[in-house]
């Protein structure tokens, strides 16, 4: 690392080598498929969805006496109650595997991103992209399901309307409908990307100032290096809340979305 | 060299200025949120909902504008 003394400078070459680290490189290959880094964390956090729900299930008593079972039972809960109660309302029974599914895999994906030297799968666009494409695909079956095909194309307009007014918000409500599958990819990518974006700039900065303070042995330039250190402190407690909201926002929109098309009007 | 850097300063200097329409968006949908639910703390949990269909509605143009400044 070259230093001229001064930080701004001296942050360019980093930050290149930085976001140029974000970009998803192939690890190896399944015959014809290449493996990103992002791919090769998510079958991590597959594999760990798995292992959690079926040592919990496994574990789960009447009378609750293991921890972890009891842990993952009210997270369970949590999404039984708010999301499928509270936004799907009568007959959520159905929809809650596909949910439970969704908000422990997001969530385990965005806390393993925050364990230095993992990747987190939601980083990339690929992947959120594919579980968008999942909820969208999943609320448009049950709403045709539930309200015929023709049916549900004209529930996307809301009823009660006047006569020359219905093509005009039919367009509009159709364009919010199909661009929902845009923003819960987009939602989740931007919010973990841009996490980890500045917790890697903070880092760079401090380290920036430490080693321009041991360059210049003096002790001024190395008080912002320890601002910069607490900085990245409060950030990963941000990214920690973030973890948990952006989960519980892209489930919860989903159980929205299967019970705007779902519900009879 | 210098062309690239200039659109790149643009790009996020439009997105500076998109994400102004959905903050107050979603400044106005929270406010409406804290404001309801403390007149009728009962329906908290209907609105909360409501409040998250309305967010995600707002906050959609500023994720338009994310994805923009990465496709041009």
């Amino acid at each position: 690392m070259n230093l001229t003394g001064d930080p701004l400078f001296d942050i360019a070459a980093p930050i290149e080598e930085l976001s140029e680290s974000f970009n998803s490189t192939t690890v190896f290959n399944i015959g014809p498929w290449s493996i990103s880094q992002y791919t090769f964390w998510m079958f991590i956090c597959l594999a760990l969805v798995l292992v959690v729900v079926l040592v919990a299930a496994k574990r789960v008593t009447l009378v609750p006496k293991s921890k972890f079972a009891s842990m993952v039972e009210y997270g369970y809960d949590a999404v039984r109650r708010n999301m499928g109660e509270g936004a799907i309302g009568h007959g959520y029974e159905k929809h809650m595997p596909f949910l439970a599914s969704l908000f422990f895999f997001i969530l385990l994906s965005n806390v393993v991103g925050l364990i230095p030297g993992c990747k987190t799968p939601t980083g990339t666009l690929g992947v959120t992209w594919a579980l968008a494409l999942c909820s969208f695909v999943y609320f448009n079956y049950y709403g045709i399901k539930a309200k015929g095909g023709w049916g549900y194309i004209k529930s996307i307009a809301p009823s009660g309307l006047p006569k020359p007014m219905v093509p005009v918000i039919w367009f509009f409500e159709f364009f919010s409908l199909v661009i929902r599958l845009l923003t819960l990819a987009v939602r989740l990518y931007g919010n973990m990307f841009a996490g980890h974006m500045i917790l890697g700039i903070f880092a760079i900065m401090t380290q920036v100032f430490i080693m321009d303070a041991i360059e210049y042995a003096s002790v001024m330039t190395a008080l912002p290096a320890i601002v910069w250190f607490l900085f990245i402190a409060v950030m990963y407690l941000l990214e920690c809340l973030v973890a948990f909201l952006q989960a519980y926002v892209f489930t919860i929109l989903s159980a929205v979305y299967v019970g705007l098309a779902t519900s009879e009007h | 060299m210098e062309t690239t850097f200039v659109i790149a300063a643009l790009k996020v200097v439009g997105y500076g200025l998109g994400t102004i329409g959905p903050g107050i968006g979603l400044g106005l949908c929270g406010y409406g949120l804290c404001v309801g639910s403390a007149r009728q703390p009962e329906l908290a949990g209907k609105l909360f909902t409501n409040a998250l269909i309305f967010g995600a509605l707002a906050e959609a143009l500023a994720l338009i504008g994310f994805v923009l400044t990465f496709i041009f």
